[in-house]
């Protein structure tokens, strides 16, 4: 209990830098939305623009005049600084230790590494909950505030939703990649990185239909905005693969955490 | 000259990785080139029959979207973003290595000033960054001859290239500065990652328009690849207060550094 109530309070002012800059990020982002909304012939030029070109701005399939086709446009930004966020968290949340050379203070005490490891991914996932929250509600709040059309509230809870499972991956792969590699300082980056190519990946995918195979490998693909903004529910198969995938994540954690040489 | 070499070599892994990166991630957009050039010639034709007026709200960007420069253009976002984070984590990192590292009582007590050891640090780092924009530039020229469907200038891309190195000094003077800021640094990546990608963001949902005061926010936004293929120039205010931020930022490093207190163990 210790242990997670101490790295709570060790987070305690990233989270809330985060959960404000969060908020600003929507805010400025729903500012843009009266320029797009403008209506009349925009909507039409925004219709016949061929694929490839709306994916190369960056609206895909989306009908950005409309409130939910903008927030989908929108939300790939958000997603990322949240999927940074747990990134960052969950490698440094276990790279933490031997990074500040506290390692032989922590494993002195007499709770198992297991218990350890559990206290500390709890604490990351309780900061992920806050954020999300947080990006939840200032989406409600902004999109009410601009919106000129339907009610999209649940969309937005949707897509708040599958947020929320892209932020335990990149989380639990940031504690996988911590535990696993031998110098834990670089496992940052090293998620970093892998994030960074998923993002890639998903804006190269966007522009060509050819590679759809390459889908795999980014979880910003695992979810369909498109359908997430016209209304219809997460896609149950991709929620039930994404979760394994996080508990693979995690149980490679625990495994690896316990086998580990720990550089004190 | 040893400070010298010394940074130079633990750069190598690092310069090497990312100036791959770069020129994977050039070459992965280069290839999907050809297939726009097919649909955006179709558009052109769609364009033709829509009233002026609403060709000016898309056209002119969309004229040159159809030609490599202009494809160019807007893959260049993504690289420059690559490109930022790197010289964000060369700064932030150069600096503080020795605080990180538990390596500042073997550095500091050998005789030589600190004037000298920052000098060092920021040439060895401005060689690798000048090196990766090189290969670079080599990468991209050999791709984009692969890929064209129609000739373009090779000046242009070189100067658009160049405002990658602009953005790169900017972001690598900023990092060194807040790295001497900062008393003491854990983790080089959540700071150099939030500040990229604070900027990126603030230049993606702010600063659009030609000429918009919030441009000046976002280093990302001074160079406008668009108004280079048009002008063949740079827009002065904005090379201007690149400069003046490198100036001033490497001047902060230098005097905060030559009177900071360095931890020996922190």
């Amino acid at each position: 209990m210790n242990v997670f109530l101490r790295e709570l309070k060790a987070n305690k002012k990233a989270l809330i830098i985060w959960s404000v800059c969060m908020f600003l990020g929507v805010l400025s982002g729903m500012g843009k939305y009266t320029a797009y909304s403008a209506g009349g012939q925009y909507n039409k030029i925004f219709e016949n623009i061929p694929y490839s070109i709306k994916a190369l701005l960056g609206m895909g399939s989306f009908d950005v005049t409309t409130m939910s086709g903008y927030f989908a446009m929108l939300f790939l930004y958000i997603e990322i600084a949240a999927a940074i966020h747990a990134v960052l968290l969950g490698a440094g949340i276990i790279a933490k230790e031997e990074r500040d050379k506290t390692t032989e203070f922590l494993m002195i005490k007499p709770v198992s590494r297991d218990t350890i490891i559990t206290s500390k991914l709890l604490a990351a996932f309780v900061n992920v909950v806050i954020l999300n929250i947080v990006t939840l509600v200032s989406s409600l709040v902004m999109v009410a505030a601009y919106n000129k059309g339907n009610d999209i509230s649940s969309e937005i809870v949707m897509f708040m939703l599958s947020m929320f499972i892209i932020q335990l991956i990149f989380l639990s792969l940031g504690t996988a990649l911590s535990a696993f590699l031998k110098n834990p300082k670089t496992s940052g980056s090293l998620a970093a990185g892998i994030l960074f190519a998923a993002f890639v990946i998903s804006k190269i995918t966007d522009i060509t239909d050819k590679l759809n195979a390459l889908n795999l490998l980014s979880p910003f693909k695992y979810f369909s905005y498109v359908h997430l903004a016209e209304g219809n529910g997460l896609d149950l198969t991709a929620v039930i693969l994404s979760l394994g995938l996080v508990s693979i994540f995690c149980i490679s954690t625990y495994i690896f955490y316990r086998k580990r040489d720990l550089h004190v | 000259m040893n400070m010298f070499w010394h940074e130079l070599n633990s750069l190598r892994k690092s310069t090497i990785l990312w100036t791959c990166t770069l020129i994977a991630l050039a070459g992965i957009y280069f290839s999907v080139y050809p297939a726009i050039a097919n649909d955006a010639a179709d558009f052109k034709r769609l364009l033709g029959g829509y009233p002026a007026s609403v060709r000016a709200i898309l056209g002119i960007s969309l004229d040159s979207i159809t030609s490599l420069l202009g494809f160019y253009s807007m893959i260049f976002t993504f690289i420059t973003l690559c490109g930022a984070i790197q010289a964000m984590n060369l700064g932030v990192s150069i600096l503080s290595k020795e605080t990180r590292e538990r390596t500042a009582d073997f550095l500091l007590v050998k005789p030589v000033s600190r004037w000298a050891i920052v000098s060092s640090k920021l040439l060895a780092a401005l060689t690798m960054l000048i090196i990766t924009n090189v290969i670079y530039y080599a990468a991209a020229s050999i791709l984009a001859t692969m890929v064209k469907t129609a000739d373009f200038s090779i000046t242009l891309l070189f100067m658009i290239n160049l405002t990658l190195l602009f953005i790169q000094l900017i972001f690598f003077s900023v990092g060194a500065a807040v790295a001497v800021i900062i008393p003491k640094l854990k983790s080089v990546l959540p700071v150099s990652l939030g500040v990229v990608f604070g900027f990126f963001f603030i230049g993606a949902l702010l600063a659009t328009g030609e000429n918009d005061a919030a441009r000046f926010l976002s280093p990302f936004k001074y160079f406008n690849p668009s108004y280079i293929i048009r002008n063949s120039n740079y827009e002065a205010p904005y090379l201007i207060t690149g400069a003046v931020i490198v100036i001033i930022a490497t001047v902060t490093a230098y005097i905060i550094y030559a009177r900071k207190d360095i931890h020996a163990v922190s």
